[in-house]
């Protein structure tokens, strides 16, 4: 008799997955540490001198939970996509596609090998804000909840458009045109009582607004919606990328004939 | 057996879950493969004809990795890459990525991995194309002394003469339908050759 659920095969994808980071590190977890670098010595150090404080905080201190936000929805996005896609591509998908796993057991290990990804590199830019800027997250609890429900919502997104795509501009076509250009307007930035009151109401049809003005909090204390909102729809939005994820792994979509 | 597009790599994609079954069932050693999927998953080892390897492991660990995958893991399974590895002349290869193997050394690898989990039926899809004369008989040899240990073996293939030398019981297919499923010596006796069984059943 056999069990019901294969925790073992759940695990060895997750572990897989953290070895696939770990093999290109210099393509995905040091580049989001040097751009975070860049752009708090530029934005944060340069232009921030110039702008009163935010929030309570100066602008250099405000702009580095908007800066982890934009790493984590960038690297679990991308974990998972080019990771489904590279395996379909290759055929190496086959491997736990024959083997006793369900379609829970693969889009939970994609996911959960995503977060970990996501919690690394949200770890090292933290330190850095710390170390650069002097500021930590004063609600822990608020910081990882956002996270993992961001990086759930992204890597679910991820496995999807893996799914979908055909070749790897498809994966690029998301990120250059809907992810990048939502993330920057949603707020790492900007706060959205900077914005003229048109531009503050269109926001609220963004998203990623809702990830940063919460995450935000988690560091200043303040935020443009109640936490409670925010988190409330990001978790929604996870909740329905990660069904849908299921719903065509379990049914075999690209990747059963 | 059957010639190209004849549902040879179909059978074996329906068998291990590839592709999705539209009518009939599918047993493996009597396990449903639809709603005992688990169980008869467990029971098979695919070695498919084009290298599917997870790029990102060392040898020794896509025989850990599949090993995982299938809900093993421990010292035994451990154990038992090593023991693969040095059975199927890896050992020295053990920390290279696969892409430094030999094309020899891949094939011996798909066999390994196939095996990693102890399955008791070994599928295998046309598993000496394209490979040379010594290469061919080196493969044979695993797999007469693999079926000799007590694994079921399934194998599809182009040639005639491995079908000969290897297989007790054909089958040959056209069109997606067995045409004819008999033991070897029943289907090439009477002077028959092999040659000529599948071109008259093939052409009809």
């Amino acid at each position: 008799m056999t069990s019901a659920i294969n925790l073992v095969g759940f695990w060895t994808l997750v572990k897989r997955e953290i070895i696939r980071s770990i093999k290109i590190i210099n393509q995905v977890i040091w580049p989001p540490i040097i751009t975070t670098l860049l752009y708090v010595l530029v934005f944060g150090y340069g232009l921030g001198s110039k702008i009163p404080t935010i929030q309570g905080v100066s602008y250099a201190q405000f702009l580095i939970p908007g800066l982890i936000m934009l790493q984590v929805i960038d690297s679990s996005y991308g974990e998972c996509s080019s990771s489904i896609f590279q395996a379909r591509f290759m055929n190496s998908i086959q491997e736990l596609l024959i083997a006793p796993m369900s379609a829970y057991e693969i889009v939970f290990g994609y996911v959960v090998g995503s977060l970990a990804r996501a919690l690394l590199i949200a770890g090292l830019i933290t330190g850095l804000g710390m170390v650069l800027v002097k500021t930590l997250p004063q609600h822990w609890g608020l910081y990882f909840l956002v996270l993992c429900l961001v990086s759930i919502l992204f890597s679910s997104l991820g496995i999807i458009f893996g799914l979908i795509a055909e070749k790897f501009d498809h994966l690029a076509a998301l990120t250059t045109f809907v992810i990048t250009p939502l993330t920057f307007v949603g707020g790492v930035f900007t706060s959205a009582t900077m914005l003229p009151p048109l531009l503050r109401n269109l926001g609220l049809f963004n998203p990623i607004f809702y990830t940063i003005d919460a995450f935000r909090r988690s560091y200043t204390g303040e935020s443009y919606l109640a936490p409670g909102f925010s988190v409330g729809i990001i978790a929604v939005l996870a909740a329905l990328a990660l069904g849908g994820a299921l719903a065509m792994t379990a049914s075999g979509y690209k990747l059963r004939t | 057996m059957g010639p190209n597009g004849a549902g040879k790599t179909t059978t074996i994609n329906a068998m291990v879950g590839l592709a999705k079954i539209t009518s009939g069932s599918i047993r493996i050693f009597g396990n449903d493969n639809q709603t005992q999927w688990r169980e008869a998953r467990r029971l098979i080892g695919v070695a498919p004809q084009e290298y599917n390897f997870d790029r990102y492991l060392s040898i020794r660990d896509i025989l850990i990795f599949q090993a995982g995958y299938y809900g093993l893991r421990g010292p035994a399974v451990s154990r038992r890459a090593d023991d693969l590895l040095e059975r199927f002349g890896l050992a020295s290869k053990a920390r290279v990525d696969y892409m430094k193997l030999s094309g020899g050394m891949k094939r011996r690898l798909t066999l390994a991995r196939a095996m990693m989990h102890e399955p008791r039926l070994l599928i295998l899809d046309e598993p000496t194309a394209g490979v040379d004369v010594e290469l061919r008989l080196e493969l044979w040899d695993w797999l007469r002394r693999l079926n000799a240990e007590g694994l079921t073996i399934f194998l599809t293939t182009h040639y005639l003469e491995e079908a000969e030398e290897l297989c007790r019981t054909i089958a040959i297919v056209r069109a997606g339908k067995i045409v004819t499923q008999k033991p070897t010596s029943e289907l090439i006796a009477d002077g028959a050759t092999l040659q000529n069984v599948f071109l008259e059943l093939t052409r009809a």
